[in-house]
């Protein structure tokens, strides 16, 4: 199976996300680090100077007189430093900040020379500035000098550090609401197609003929596609079965025509095998059409009451006539058939049909109802009965339990069709009365009979 | 006895008229329905054999309009639809039998005789009237138990009486229902048959099983001592 479209979307949208907002962090942190390179270099230029402006030559060199601009050259290893070096690399002034600690030096300058460099001072990682110049002072003289400014790298690494951590919170909260937001709006932009499956499940049970017109408009072509699709297809259901009859009616007068044509010259009798495809061509056709034209019907919505076709289809059974047989009727009046009334006589009247043909005397059709869950229809006989040994084949098209007595074998196997179609299922047994028992049952609501 | 077959097919119509009419029936014969209708409330007929898919007007609808005019004519169903429910309908609209294509001729000619029985009121094959028997299954009659040996015509004029019994049946009755061809009617040889059947049925002339009741027709006797049932 595809995965859903949720899924789908979901999985997509997540990932464009995913690639949006990663991109959009990087830049972000980028631009972030860009911006404290900066602001360090301009600090730490700035810095300088202010240690310049308070220098002074003295006889050791050039120092810088305190107190000083910032707190952090007065307070031990607080990551910034500063020192003077003078032309022969020696310090002649270091920072508070850098009191008995080692720095591990970066070399002089010549005067008016800048140069940015890592390096090692007081046990840490820092950046380090260096300034070389010539100090002139008219009362003590001149000298080169070079001036180191260095701060801790791990300074601006805890700004980085705290910043990203609130960069990307922020991003991947936005990204969970995104998503959020994201599958609320697919499961109500959806809805519509939900719909449309509920209600070609309710089509396809027969509780509606068609799909609701009040779609939202992307979806109309499909809707009104499919209703022209059902429509067509409820025409053509109705033209086949019309055509079936049709098909049926023109095929069952020429073999009538055939048939009289053969029977009725009495000086040149036809061959049994002749009548025998006959009837043959005949079953075939009543069997299969049968069969297909019911197959048309199958709304799962409609029910008939029992009674009243009971009582109808009771007439046209087909008495034998060298012998009363009577049909004695039991049937719950509220016992309903779980589809059209066509295809219950077609049911019975094969049911009765057939024990008429066996019973010496009596026949008992018992209807019941259980519950409302499953409709019981019980036919019985006092004929021979049918033996163990042929009840399966008793429901075979076109077997005969006995090939004297009249039928076309028909009757059974049609029985067992239609119980097929309505998920029931169809029992032969010994009557109480003597003969054989045939019992059908019936699911009323779709699912599984209760057990036996 | 006069039957009236209303079926579209011609040829299967043609066939079953022929097999009819040897069996000494004179038809009648419709390809549609309202010709059917037409000629089953204006002539003098004794059964009907319809079709359901007829053009003009469908079988079950002439059966209904028969019945809907009193007509207790016996119609017998011959149609290509064998679904219980069509059968279920044919009966309640008024047919008296269903018989489904392809049908044995055998049983054609079998269920028309049952009703034909039954319209006169017979249960059994045997048409029983006192000492005479007709045996519409074997077409035999039988005097006191005797098998009395009958041309086709005069069977049939016998069979057309016993049907009727008690009932006067006119010269002009008896050739509308057993002369195919008005051309052919022609009472004076009614009066003949009627003749030779009373010398075949009663020798000696002691029963009388056929009375004429002037200005009515022939009757069977009504003291002949079966109540014909």
């Amino acid at each position: 199976m595809n995965p859903s479209l949720i899924r789908r979307l979901l999985l997509v949208s997540s990932l464009v996300l995913a690639g949006f907002l990663g991109a959009t962090g990087l830049a972000l942190d980028q631009a972030f680090r860009n911006s404290l390179d900066a602001s360090r270099t301009q600090r730490m230029e700035a810095l300088l100077y202010t240690l310049l402006a308070a220098a002074s030559l003295e006889e050791e060199g050039l120092v810088v007189e305190p107190p000083l601009a910032d707190a952090r050259f007065r307070t031990l290893e607080s990551g910034l430093y500063a020192r003077i070096l003078d032309d022969a690399g020696r310090a002649v002034w270091r920072s508070q900040s850098l009191m008995g600690q080692a720095w591990s030096g970066t070399g002089t300058l010549p005067p008016g020379e800048q140069r940015w460099a890592e390096g090692q001072a007081a046990g840490e990682a820092v950046l380090v500035l260096s300034y070389g110049l010539e100090w002139e002072d008219p009362a003590v003289g001149a000298g080169r000098f070079t001036v180191e400014l260095a701060e801790a790298l791990s300074l601006r690494q805890a700004e980085l550090q705290a910043y990203r951590q609130g960069l990307w919170g922020w991003l991947l909260g936005a990204a969970a609401a995104l998503l959020l937001a994201q599958v609320m709006i697919q499961r109500w932009g959806l809805a519509p197609l939900r719909r449309v499956a509920g209600e070609l499940d309710a089509i396809r049970r027969g509780k509606r003929q068609s799909l609701d017109e009040n779609y939202p408009r992307e979806l109309l072509p499909l809707t009104q596609s499919l209703n022209r699709l059902l429509k067509a297809e409820r025409e053509r259901g109705t033209r086949y079965r019309q055509a079936l009859a049709d098909l049926a009616h023109s095929l069952k007068t020429p073999l009538a025509v055939l048939r009289s044509r053969v029977e009725s010259d009495p000086d040149t009798p036809a061959p049994a095998e002749v009548i025998e495809q006959i009837e043959r061509m005949d079953s075939s056709l009543q069997y299969h059409l049968g069969r297909a034209s019911r197959a048309g019907r199958a709304g799962l919505g409609e029910s008939s009451p029992a009674a009243p076709v009971i009582t109808r289809l009771q007439r046209a059974i087909p008495m034998p006539a060298d012998r009363d047989v009577r049909i004695d009727v039991h049937c719950q009046p509220e016992a309903r058939f779980p589809g059209p009334e066509a295809d219950l006589m077609e049911l019975l009247g094969n049911l009765l049909d057939n024990a008429a043909k066996w019973a010496a005397s009596r026949i008992r059709l018992t209807v019941d109802q259980h519950q409302g869950r499953q409709l019981t229809l019980v036919v019985e006989d006092d004929g021979p009965g049918i033996p163990d040994t042929l009840r399966a084949q008793v429901l075979e098209r076109g077997i005969r339990g006995d090939q004297s007595r009249p039928g076309q074998g028909l009757g059974l196997a049609v029985v067992r069709d239609l119980v097929n179609d309505y998920e029931g299922d169809l029992t032969i047994s010994q009557s109480p009365l003597g003969g054989a028992s045939l019992r059908v049952r019936l699911p009323l609501r779709p699912g599984v009979l209760a057990a036996t | 006895m006069r039957v009236l077959v209303i079926e579209d097919e011609t040829q299967l119509a043609a066939q079953v008229a022929e097999r009819l009419q040897s069996e000494g029936y004179v038809v009648d014969l419709a390809n549609d329905g309202r010709t059917g209708l037409h000629l089953a409330q204006d002539y003098p007929i004794d059964l009907a054999i319809v079709d359901l898919g007829l053009p003009e007007l469908s079988g079950l609808e002439l059966i209904r309009r028969l019945r809907a005019d009193g007509s207790r004519l016996p119609v017998l169903v011959l149609t290509a639809r064998h679904q219980w429910q069509d059968r279920v309908e044919g009966l309640e609209a008024g047919a008296d039998d269903y018989l489904t294509k392809p049908f044995r001729m055998e049983e054609l000619l079998a269920r028309m005789n049952a009703l034909l029985r039954r319209a006169a009121g017979f249960a059994h094959p045997v048409l029983i009237a006192g000492p005479l028997a007709l045996d519409t299954r074997a077409k035999q009659a039988s005097m006191e138990g005797q098998p009395v040996a009958l041309t086709a015509f005069e069977y049939r004029v016998l069979e057309y009486l016993m049907h009727r019994p008690g009932q006067a049946v006119s010269k002009t009755e008896l050739t509308e229902h057993l002369y195919p061809d008005e051309a052919d009617r022609d009472s004076n040889v009614i009066e003949v048959f009627v003749r030779r059947l009373r010398q075949k049925l009663d020798p000696d002339g002691t029963l009388q099983p056929i009375q004429t009741q002037r200005g009515l027709g022939y009757a069977l006797r009504p003291g002949l001592g079966g109540d014909g049932r």
